[in-house]
């Protein structure tokens, strides 16, 4: 190979170099350890590949967003993607769906989570973020991040009840942007007012139980009689996790779940608290 | 100029090479392991052998043994195990080596792993006994810190805290004694965090039947314009629609205050898509439920 012919190819490579730059270079979030009710939950289904299998073309996951963290990895329960499918795994099967007691039902819930477009929002994509300043974010029009505090132990939020909770309140975000409400201007949410200690607040439309049939979620009348915000389908979802899980959901789930809901309902709403869920009995 | 066939060679070579590693990077691949997948969920469950929770009995390092044995059997228990795990708990109310392990846990965990400390404070309080009150209140006063990590606009090292703190005067309420009382009506009046007011008012009324004396009571103590928590709704696991939607239109009337304005519209309409970002998502359905 002449000089010219080298340089050309030396050329040619740097740019292919350049080019491949622009995938983005991963940091990572801790990946050393799980909590016990991520274990617990995880020792259920023992890595189920039937589920993970389903898992990711339903929740619009990209291989080239989690790689190192799991996707070639499934079953390392240290890692995002085995925790992003431990609480997709939770909330698939793990509601009663008591038509006489729950809020809502799986049907509700999944459609919130789950990547197709439909009622309750537009197709989305699962992706993860290494910012530590938020739970999970959602970016218009169809990104749905979960960021590291809902994998880390020993924040309080890395647990799989949280972490679904979660894809719940993002989920929520992308109905806001489908059905065109504005929920506020502090990401989404009203500015620490009222009955809200927290910096970003929603109000909380109280409803009965059995008010909406199980897949009607989605639905509105324009009011504040018939919506819901955010924040509000979270903690819906967690009390139901709590107080109206399958049998088998460990107990530690079921606690994560309690705790979780009763302080968010406690801090984040103007007009709250919100309801509050579970037995004040210790165990 | 032209360059020659051979620059083109080595050039396309490259293009080649890149693309296909630009293919592999774009165009989703399956999720693998290099374990063996494991039996279905409902094998494992029925192989579990349900209703037998290890014994929460001993002295010195069995009674050690026997109590980390028993968190573990508790964090995994499912809901049937409820009553199972309370009578054993109840059996070793008086068990001053089975109370320090759990205490000691408790501390531990609350720094390494947040779930497996509600679990453990929880069995604390389900002791009901003076071997749990005096680990609880000792819980309690672990300071409270006042800055940390804000994640999502709330403190978060204020949030785990304060979470496992709620759990902690659950059970000081459970006691239903004097001692314990006390520790929570000061936690109504005075705790920084509202995580914990709360669940105090919530787990005292809860304790005296929300009887008009226990109101009385936390009327005193409650903090200004946080009145409301004692009206609160709550759902427990169990409940029918009938007495919580009572008890939620009750407070609506109480409180017409706490309806909620109008939802707003966006300003901006949503920009159309575009067909070629929409997510490859399917609606197939899963895969039967597991149990």
């Amino acid at each position: 190979m002449n000089l010219r012919v080298f340089k050309r190819a030396i050329t040619l490579g740097a740019v292919l170099l350049l080019a491949t730059q622009t995938v983005p270079a991963f940091a990572h979030c801790a990946q050393t350890s799980a909590s016990q009710a991520d274990l617990d939950l995880w020792a259920t289904h023992g890595c189920w590949q039937a589920f993970y299998d389903w898992h990711d073309p339903v929740y619009g996951l990209r291989s080239s967003d989690w790689t190192d963290r799991g996707w070639n990895d499934v079953c390392n329960t240290n890692l995002e993607y085995p925790k992003h499918w431990n609480a997709a795994y939770l909330l698939t099967y793990g509601l009663l769906d008591n038509n006489d007691q729950s809020f809502h039902g799986t049907v509700d819930y999944r459609a919130t989570a789950e990547a197709a477009g439909g009622n309750y929002h537009d197709g989305l994509f699962h992706l993860v973020s290494d910012d530590n300043q938020f739970f999970g974010q959602f970016q218009p029009p169809d990104e749905l991040f979960t960021d590291c505090p809902l994998y880390d132990d020993p924040v309080p939020n890395a647990n799989p009840a949280s972490r679904a909770g979660d894809f719940m309140h993002e989920g929520w975000h992308a109905w806001l942007l489908k059905y065109n409400w504005d929920n506020g201007s502090v990401g989404g949410h009203r500015p620490t007012q009222g009955n809200c200690t927290a910096k970003g607040c929603d109000y909380f439309y109280f409803h009965n139980i059995s008010a909406y049939l199980f897949g009607d979620m989605w639905q509105n009348d324009g009011t504040a009689n018939r919506f819901h915000s955010p924040n509000q389908v979270q903690v819906e979802f967690l009390c139901d996790v709590a107080d109206q899980p399958q049998a088998w959901v460990p107990d530690s789930v079921r606690q994560a779940a309690q705790a979780d809901a009763n302080q968010r309902a406690a801090q984040r709403f103007i007009n709250g608290p919100g309801y509050s869920c579970g037995s004040p009995r210790p165990w | 100029m032209i360059a020659r066939p051979r620059f083109w060679c080595q050039s396309a070579l490259l293009v080649v090479a890149a693309a296909s590693w630009g293919c592999a990077y774009a165009h989703p691949t399956a999720p693998r392991t290099t374990q063996a997948p494991g039996p279905k969920p409902s094998v494992l469950f029925a192989a579990r052998q349900l209703h037998n929770p290890p014994a929460l009995t001993g002295s010195g390092a069995d009674a050690q043994r026997a109590t980390l044995a028993f968190i573990d059997w508790a964090a995994f228990s499912t809901v049937d195990e409820r009553e199972d795990g309370r009578r054993m708990i109840a059996s070793a109310r008086d068990n001053k080596d089975v109370a320090a392990t759990l205490c000691a846990e408790a501390f531990k965990a609350q720094k390494r792993d947040h779930s497996r400390a509600l679990v453990v404070l929880g069995i604390l309080g389900e002791m009901r006994s003076p071997l749990g009150e005096e680990c609880l209140s000792r819980f309690m006063r672990l300071p409270f810190p006042k800055e940390g990590r804000e994640v999502d606009g709330e403190i978060i090292e204020q949030t785990a805290l304060g979470t496992l703190q709620a759990k902690a005067i659950d059970g000081l309420a459970y006691l239903h004694n004097g001692t314990g009382d006390a520790e929570v009506l000061r936690a109504v009046a005075g705790h920084p965090s509202r995580i914990v007011r709360a669940e105090a008012i919530s787990a005292y009324l809860w304790n005296y039947q929300n009887s008009a004396e226990a109101r009385a009571t936390l009327a005193t103590v409650v903090r200004k314009g946080e009145e409301i928590f004692l009206d609160r709704v709550r759902r427990e696991p169990g409940q029918g629609k009938e007495p919580f939607n009572r008890s939620l239109e009750a407070y609506l009337k109480a409180h017409p205050e706490v309806i909620a304005p109008a939802p707003e519209r966006s300003q901006y309409a949503p920009k159309p898509r575009s067909p070629y970002t929409t997510p490859r998502a399917t609606n197939n359905p899963p895969p039967p439920p597991p149990q």
